[in-house]
């Protein structure tokens, strides 16, 4: 179906002639979506910009495996180099140091190109421990500055000061110099840290990517027009090439365009959704991103080490990762309804399972049980790639409740105990013997993205 | 290239706690017999922390100038592991390239 095309030159040029009466009142919300804008005008009345002061800081880690493994290792220290999951020929470079990043070697690059481009690329595996020591580091000193903080992902958070000014009286920039300073202290003087200034979220994020490696910028409706005027559209946080397509099929090219655009044609026609409004406001410093979000799954995939056919190694491999899904589902309190089996082959293409289950599970036994029937299901002599599970439809558990099924207490009974002692000796103490191969060859993977697992990470570590 | 070599062996270390300073200076590994070699390390480069189960283990990466070295303290048994080397890079380039 074809959309109705409009150009922006329609719809958002301004009104020169708009006369100002008064002294410049600062807008609101409500401005920023109804009055009209101004060539007259400086930017920020032009555009209706938030010229709320800004008090949102965003604290990125430079390259944050990368750096952690140059901290400790100083013989790689400006060398490029990059870290994987698992060392082999085709494995992805998960985080790049800024010297391999210099030569053009990106994260998810598969090493063999890394190599075609430096010969010389080093590529060490991951070391969750270290990252774990360098994210409690983070957190710790993010948390003495505000208990309203935030992590974003293992190496990214946000602190907002808004009431916390009281005490946090020096300026931002002087605190984010001194974030800085203890990041060195504590960690290593190797750990660069950038940080970003704004008066929403996304200001600040952006603020952060400005000056890599080490910046600290402020991006408030003084320098936000300026600002915007030097990226391309896909420099902007969150706009990627499918909205990027988007934003240009209404002849949206720019960031500027992009802050031009009436909220109208945003929520209306180019987003077609709530989404165009928060775009509207979020671009013009006002926050839309301060919400909580809900679990509404939990799973773990691993790519095989060898692509194998072989029933028992699937097997064990496959048990090992309903156990550790298991884990994390106890661990986040919550019970499964959905359960959902997938692969992929090194052929090519790939086949899924899901079942939805009449009770909810919550015992590696019972778990282990539906994966096992989904499991029997997937095509017959295929080379299996990558193999993974998850489990959705999330209600809180119930299991503190007393049961009249005397086998289901106990049952509960195990699964708490072996958790238990698993949490004292360290994970898989206590485990099914036909995850045993599983054991051998299933490795830790560095959560990207949440943070809700770090403790359990940290624990397995 | 991963120029890590495992170790793995029981080392003699020599530690020095400060009585005062940030908690990555109060302990700090100032020399170590590994079989014959007595290696001066010079360096601190990272120490954290991590667990086996409840058990705390304490590494420490340390340099002596030129080689990197990854020691580890195991709280419970009070033993030190070296665990792993990567060597000084003056050779790798023709070690890639052989």
């Amino acid at each position: 179906m074809s959309r109705p095309m409009m150009s922006l030159a329609d719809i958002a040029a301004p009104v020169a002639s708009t006369p100002v009466t008064g002294p410049a009142a600062h807008p609101t919300r409500a401005d920023a979506r109804t009055a009209p804008p101004s060539a007259a005008w400086p930017d920020w009345k032009t555009y209706r910009l938030n010229t709320e002061s800004p008090q949102v800081m965003h604290i990125d880690l430079n390259s944050a495996f990368a750096s952690a493994e140059q901290q400790a290792w100083p013989n790689l220290r400006g060398r490029p180099m990059g870290v994987t999951n698992r060392v082999s020929p085709q494995c992805c470079v998960i985080a790049a140091s800024y010297e391999a990043k210099a030569l053009g070697i990106k994260v998810g690059m598969r090493k063999s190109e890394a190599m075609e481009i430096c010969p010389e690329f080093i590529i060490l595996e991951t070391d969750p421990s270290k990252y774990t020591f360098m994210y409690q580091n983070l957190m710790r000193i993010m948390k003495s500055y505000s208990p309203n903080f935030k992590m974003k992902s293992i190496d990214e958070g946000v602190i907002d000061f808004h009431d916390t000014r009281l005490v946090n009286n020096r300026s931002l920039a002087d605190i984010g110099t001194e974030i800085k300073r203890r990041m060195k202290q504590d960690v290593g003087k190797w750990m660069r840290t950038n940080i970003g200034i704004g008066t929403n979220r996304f200001l600040a994020k952006t603020a952060a990517g400005l000056h890599k490696p080490d910046g600290l910028d402020v991006l408030d409706h003084t320098n936000l027009v300026d600002t915007y005027r030097g990226m391309d559209l896909q420099d902007l946080s969150g706009i990627a090439d499918g909205y990027g397509t988007r934003l240009r099929m209404y002849g949206i090219r720019t960031p500027l365009d992009f802050l031009a655009a009436p909220d109208d044609l945003l929520r209306k026609q180019v987003f077609q959704s709530i989404n165009g409004l928060h775009w509207h406001e979020r671009l013009r410093g006002f926050e839309v991103d301060d919400y909580t979000t809900h679990i509404s799954m939990v799973g773990r995939q691993w790519v095989v080490r060898a692509p194998s056919e072989n029933d028992d190694y699937l097997r064990s491999c496959m048990h090992y990762l309903t156990e550790t899904v298991g884990t994390k589902l106890r661990y986040r309190g919550v019970e499964a309804r959905g359960i959902c089996v997938w692969m992929g082959f090194s052929a090519g293409g790939g086949w899924r399972a899901k079942q939805m289950l009449k009770t909810t599970i919550y015992s590696d036994r019972d778990i282990w049980a539906q994966v096992a029937l989904l499991f029997d299901k997937r095509p017959a002599h295929m080379k299996v790639q990558i193999i993974g599970i998850y489990l959705y439809q999330l209600t809180p558990s119930t299991r503190g409740q007393l049961s009249m099924l005397e086998d289901a207490v106990k049952l509960d009974d195990l699964t708490r105990a072996t958790d238990g002692i698993n949490d004292f000796y360290g994970s898989f103490t206590v485990h099914s013997a036909d995850t045993l191969t599983g054991t051998k060859h299933v490795k830790q993977k560095i959560p990207f993205g949440g943070t809700e697992y770090f403790d359990l990470l940290l624990k397995r570590a | 290239m991963n120029p890590t070599i495992e170790i793995n062996e029981r080392v003699d270390i020599v530690v020095v706690f400060r009585r005062y300073g940030d908690i990555s200076s109060l302990c700090v590994p100032v020399r170590m017999r590994w079989g014959t070699r007595d290696i001066e390390l010079i360096e601190l480069a990272l120490r954290h922390p991590t667990t086996q189960g409840k058990r705390m283990i304490h590494v420490f990466h340390v340099s002596d100038g030129s080689n990197n070295y990854r020691i580890e303290f195991d709280a419970e048994m009070l033993t030190w592991t070296l665990v792993s080397v990567i060597e000084v890079f003056d050779n790798f380039d023709d070690e890639v390239a052989a």
